[in-house]
């Protein structure tokens, strides 16, 4: 019964913050200069052209307005259509004169939920490949701080944490795909496609994971229970599995929930890097072609994803140990 | 190679077309001097395509416009040379740059000055099946031609007389200039449908050619075509082009040497000695019809004052640009490209001095640059090559005479969206790009460019310009035409200055060693229609 | 435990500086920093200066090096030394300044959050929230991408896109302050809120935070590489470790150091970085407890 109650008011929560997030950035968009409208009609139009279809459009209301008549369109599960994609999918490119166009545009849904398959396996395999690299390292580190490990385990995440993501794509990209042939990464055509881009986002996000296991680890590990456990004959082994695990997954928990957006991020560089078709590529050109809806709607996606798992995260750090009630 | 291939099937009225040459005197001597590279990666395949696609990593997004007149992105026409028809085509080879290939149409003949009638092809059909007649030429060449239209590549407007089916005369006595113009422009003219021309919007959302290959369809940033059944030359052997946007210089480089894409453009001296390096790769350079320019907004100040421009003109170091460069430029001496009709070295071109440079500023009433406000240069980057290099060492070049600039360089959408002349002046006071047409007609630049009906980035009005353009345009002979772009018309707009030309571009295209055939033209349209991979 | 504010300080410092490695780190994260700003005003070679006929020269030791161009030149012949010290410099200063902002803003709306747990709370806080679930650079690229950037512009997007944690953190610490003593002492006295929260919680609050707040400046100058590498950093002619990254990527194969050289300053300087944060943060963590 509790249960279900926190659960609503967390979705109630959940909604409010979607929508600040939705509101901010679709007043950045009208704040900030840069017209969208000149990128639609193209570069050949005149000045009065472009006001007039700016009116038409309804951008020159005021703020609320428009979010308002936006929010109403949202309800009703309609996303908006693309400012400069057409429905074939093309990604259209100003620069001349389109104001005769009478082309059905893509509708933003449609965009994000072909793109977003992509991402998240890229996203992913991304968090397998670093929990792999991090569990072990992670784990002896956190039992003996002191150790050989532990130092390794220190070295390797300053030196991750201090490499610039689009660097190490460059350079990956160079060496095991071009000098050694050894994985294709530009473009995708199928799943090896991933795996440098993967490889690059997990260097990224290793050295948060590292560290919250290991400080778990040698939190919990120094807790009475275990002293107590050891007492009880209990084998090492035995009681890291049982106990210090199961607790150390809700900090861990936690951080994913926190390091997703961190991850998504870094999904933006490295699609564009890599020329991956996820949503991040989506989002740069998107941003450079001021194609409002879709920037306003991906943001308004990542965040619902962002809220979404954070809840289900508490949800289940509560069913793991119902004495953290956040 | 299309030459021989066309020869044989069709009548080809060659000894005809020479002898219109021979009598214009646009013959080989104009354009025989122009430098052309190496051309080794044409060869002739005996067999049929083991069913590969074809696919061309590019440089430039298309813009999802697909009515061929409102657009000058040349991305799209190289689309269009896959998807479209064109009464000739014009290869443009270094060993006979003026041959002229006879496609949709099947003969040229001058009536008179201004009549120049067609005959067309039989038996031709759009991809949607309907038959193609004089009606569609009609069609597009008066609606191409209107001044309304975006692309601006016809030299005034025209009428179409259709006079049986087949036969169509292009007149353009009532708009007073030759007709001979529509020679060369012949070739870079795609015919539409007359259906689509009656209904553009039906243009704009879904190309309907008569080319060797069909439009299938859009994902993504990938245009998917495959290769036309009906194709009156027999169908395709490759089935299948894929014509993908890849907006990084170095990812196209990387998806070559990986095997990604077949065939790539725009490269740089560097990728090149990289793809050389790692072999496997044929190279196609040739000297483009491209020259890029540093364009003024020459309609507001400062840049309305003469003297401000050849200040700009007589700081560029063009010498250190073509050494940047590299293999990508060559020098060119007037504002148009060493293989376009008419080009000349104009005598007395400015270059770098700078104490010429600051004699003009002076008379400008800037001395030394001072009371200049900040002055905005625009450049993209992605496209053409070397050019936020080269900005940079502009920028340096106009800041160390004292004149403030301020670089801006732009991701190619917003850059093309600030190029073109607005009221009041475009965006920023100068900004860079390059013109490239698939014809060696010069009109294409310098009309579209600098003549007041169109002058499309600069906004230059001026009617010393205007009276010499028009009056080459309507020069009774072409040898005459001739005479008076290189006497008159270069040298009257290397005087006026209203853009620098900067360098001839070289157009680098690279391809896997199995593709063959493959024919590109030096404003980088493509013909695949006999090639083959593998 | 109610430390007085200049102890916490003295004793986080001093904990770290007990550590050889640390010790090292911050010596030689100066001698980064007098270099990237001094070095460069001093030589006769300018970060700017163009010499097309020297262009590509690789670092010393290589084949056709100079010494004049220790690590070579790039693509236009200019001193690859000389940019990757004036792009350090631009790095370090968006860095620290956009977390001294972020900090801060952050730590006061945090506290002011955390004193008046009221409906002005529950709005600061919905709004970290959504802040925090839009990825930064999503937030940060919709700002710059569309508005010509420029270093206050950067700065503060940085500071913007950074400033929710702290306001949560420095929330949660006030919030516990709030209720203890010496506070509600202070209050008996006739002090008001702002007078409390100045002069008596922010002296506590803000320097352990500041400690950890080491680790995001190494974060920003990064986040800073990327913006420069999307091309929505500082612009050109200004050389920035993302910039030049960006323009020298095509010619990797080519000519490695133009790229491979700004990359190994910015590791380096990061590292550093990253090691005193680290280190500071731990001592912090043994002095003054977890939860930051």
């Amino acid at each position: 019964m509790h249960l279900a109650g926190q659960f609503v008011r967390r979705i109630l929560q959940g909604v409010v913050v979607v929508l600040i997030t939705t509101f901010l950035i679709f007043s950045i968009l009208r704040i900030v200069p840069g017209d969208p409208v000149r990128l639609i009609v193209g570069g050949m139009a005149p000045d009065n052209l472009v006001e007039e279809i700016a009116q038409k459009m309804g951008l020159r209301d005021p703020i609320p307005v428009q979010f308002g008549r936006y929010l109403s369109q949202v309800v009703q599960g309609d996303l908006g259509n693309s400012y400069q994609r057409p429905k074939n999918g093309m990604m259209g490119q100003g620069g001349d004169f389109n104001a005769n166009m009478d082309v059905e545009m893509a509708e933003v849904s449609d965009l994000i939920l072909e793109r977003l398959p992509y991402t998240l396996q890229l996203a992913g395999l991304a968090l397998l490949i670093s929990l792999i690299i991090s569990f072990p390292l992670g784990i002896s580190a956190g039992l003996k701080p002191k150790g050989f490990i532990s130092k390794i385990a220190f070295f390797i995440s300053s030196v991750f944490v201090s490499i610039p993501n689009f660097w190490l794509g460059i350079v990956l990209a160079l060496f095991i795909t071009i000098k050694l042939g050894l994985l294709p990464s530009i473009g995708y055509q199928n799943f090896a496609y991933t795996i440098l881009p993967a490889i690059v986002l997990a260097v990224e996000t290793c050295p948060f994971i590292i560290r919250t296991i290991s400080v778990s680890f040698a939190e919990i590990s120094q807790e009475y229970f275990i002293k107590s456990g050891k007492v009880r004959g209990l084998t090492r082994n035995g009681v890291i599995y049982r106990h210090t695990l199961r607790n150390a997954s809700i900090p861990l928990l936690n951080l994913l929930g926190i390091q997703l957006s961190t991850l998504l991020g870094g999904v933006i560089v490295v699609e564009y890097i890599f020329d991956y078709p996820g949503l991040g590529q989506l989002t740069i050109y998107a941003v450079l072609q001021r194609d409002f809806p879709l920037i306003q709607g991906i943001a308004m996606v990542t965040s619902a994803l962002y809220v979404g798992l954070n809840i289900a995260v508490d949800l289940i750090t509560y069913s793991i140990d119902p004495r953290l009630e956040s | 190679m299309r030459g021989g291939c066309m020869s044989k099937k069709i009548k080809f009225s060659r000894r005809k077309f020479m002898k219109f040459m021979a009598k214009s005197g646009l013959g080989a001597a104009a354009l025989t001097s122009a430098p052309m590279l190496n051309h080794n990666f044409l060869y002739n395949s005996a067999f049929a395509a083991s069913g590969k696609p074809l696919i061309f990593a590019a440089a430039e997004a298309l813009t999802g416009n697909w009515d061929p007149t409102t657009h000058t992105n040349l991305g799209q026409l190289i689309f269009e040379s896959y998807v479209f028809g064109y009464l000739t085509r014009c290869p443009m080879k270094p060993e006979n740059p003026t041959q002229l290939n006879f496609e949709l149409a099947t003969e040229a003949t001058e009536i008179d000055k201004f009549t120049l009638e067609f005959k067309l092809r039989d038996g031709v059909t759009f991809h949607n099946g309907k038959p193609f007649g004089a009606e569609d030429v009609k069609a597009t060449y008066e609606y191409g031609s209107q001044p309304d239209r975006p692309a601006q590549w016809y030299p005034g407007q025209v009428d179409v007389e259709v006079v049986d089916r087949l036969t169509v005369r292009i007149k353009t006595e009532k708009y007073g200039y030759p007709a001979g113009l529509f020679y060369y422009l012949s070739s870079f003219l795609p015919i539409l449908s007359a259906d689509d021309v009656a209904n553009p919007n039906n243009a704009a959302s879904r190309p309907n050619g008569t080319g060797a290959f069909k439009f299938v369809e859009q994902d993504g940033d990938n245009t998917i075509m495959e290769a036309n059944e009906n194709f009156f030359m027999g169908k395709p052997k490759i089935p299948r082009v894929q014509y993908n946007f890849v907006g990084d210089t170095a990812t196209r480089t990387l998806g070559l040497l990986s095997g990604e894409y077949n065939v790539t453009e725009r490269l740089e001296p560097e990728q090149v000695d990289t793809i050389v390096a790692n072999g496997g790769f044929a190279l196609n350079q040739a000297v483009s019809t491209e020259n890029k320019y540093l364009w003024f907004r020459c309609s507001k100040p400062p840049f309305n004052d003469i003297n401000m421009r050849k200040a700009v003109a007589h700081a560029i170091d063009r010498e250190g640009l073509l050494d940047i460069l590299g293999i990508s430029g060559t020098y060119t001496g007037c504002h148009v490209s060493p293989v376009k009709f008419g080009y000349t070295d104009v005598e007395g071109f400015p270059e770098y001095n700078p104490d010429k440079c600051q004699e003009y500023l002076a008379k400008a009433g800037f001395p030394k640059g001072k009371g200049l406000p900040e002055l905005e240069y625009i450049t993209s980057v992605g496209f053409y090559p070397k050019t936020k290099e080269y900005g940079e060492y502009i920028t340096a070049l106009l800041n160390e005479q004292g004149i403030p600039v301020k670089l801006s360089v732009l991701e190619l959408g917003a850059w093309g969206n600030k190029l073109y002349d607005r009221e009041g002046g475009g965006p920023g006071h100068m900004i860079d790009c390059g013109w490239c047409t698939g014809s060696p007609e010069p009109d294409l630049v310098i009309r579209t460019h600098f003549h007041s009906s169109s002058k499309r980035i600069t906004g230059i009005v001026d009617a010393d310009i205007d009276a010499a353009l028009d009056k080459e345009r309507n020069a009774p002979s072409v040898g005459e035409r001739e005479q008076i772009l290189k006497t008159e018309v270069m040298p009257l707009l290397v005087d006026k200055m209203p853009s620098v030309p900067l360098f001839g571009s070289v157009f680098i295209h690279a391809m896997a060693n199995d593709v063959k055939d493959l024919y590109i033209y030096p404003n980088g349209m493509m013909s695949a229609e006999t090639a083959s991979i593998g | 435990m109610t430390l007085d504010d200049s102890s916490i300080s003295k004793k986080i410092f001093y904990d770290s500086w007990q550590n050889n490695f640390f010790k090292f780190s911050v010596i030689f994260f100066i001698f980064i920093c007098l270099l990237a700003f001094i070095y460069p005003e001093i030589s006769e070679i300018k970060a700017e200066k163009m010499n097309i006929k020297s262009k590509f020269l690789p670092p010393i030791f290589f084949e056709g090096f100079s010494w004049t161009h220790i690590l070579g030149t790039d693509q236009l012949g200019r001193d690859m030394l000389m940019r990757c010290l004036v792009g350090l410099r631009f790095s370090l200063i968006i860095g620290f300044a956009s977390v001294f902002i972020m900090l801060l803003f952050g730590c006061l709306v945090g506290i002011i959050s955390g004193f008046k747990s009221s409906w002005v709370d529950v709005i600061i806080m919905r709004i970290t929230d959504a802040q925090l679930s839009i990825p930064m650079v999503i937030l940060a690229i919709s700002i710059l991408g569309v508005s010509r950037p420029n270093l206050a512009s950067i700065i503060l997007v940085l500071a913007l896109s950074g400033w929710p944690l702290y306001a949560r953190v420095s929330r949660s610490m006030a919030l516990i302050e709030r209720d203890k003593e010496y506070v509600r002492g202070a209050r008996i006295l006739g002090a008001n809120d702002f007078r409390i929260i100045f002069f008596l919680v922010v002296p506590i609050i803000l320097p352990p935070i500041a400690f950890v707040s080491v680790l995001d400046i190494a974060r920003m100058m990064i986040f800073e590489a990327i913006l420069g590498f999307l091309g929505l950093g500082v612009q050109p002619p200004t050389p920035t470790f993302g910039n030049i990254i960006a323009d020298a990527r095509k010619y990797l194969i080519n000519a490695w150091w133009i790229a491979t050289m700004p990359g190994v300053f910015l590791v380096i300087t990061l590292v550093t970085l990253n090691y005193i944060g680290s280190t500071l943060e731990k001592s912090k963590n043994k002095i003054f407890g977890e939860g930051i």
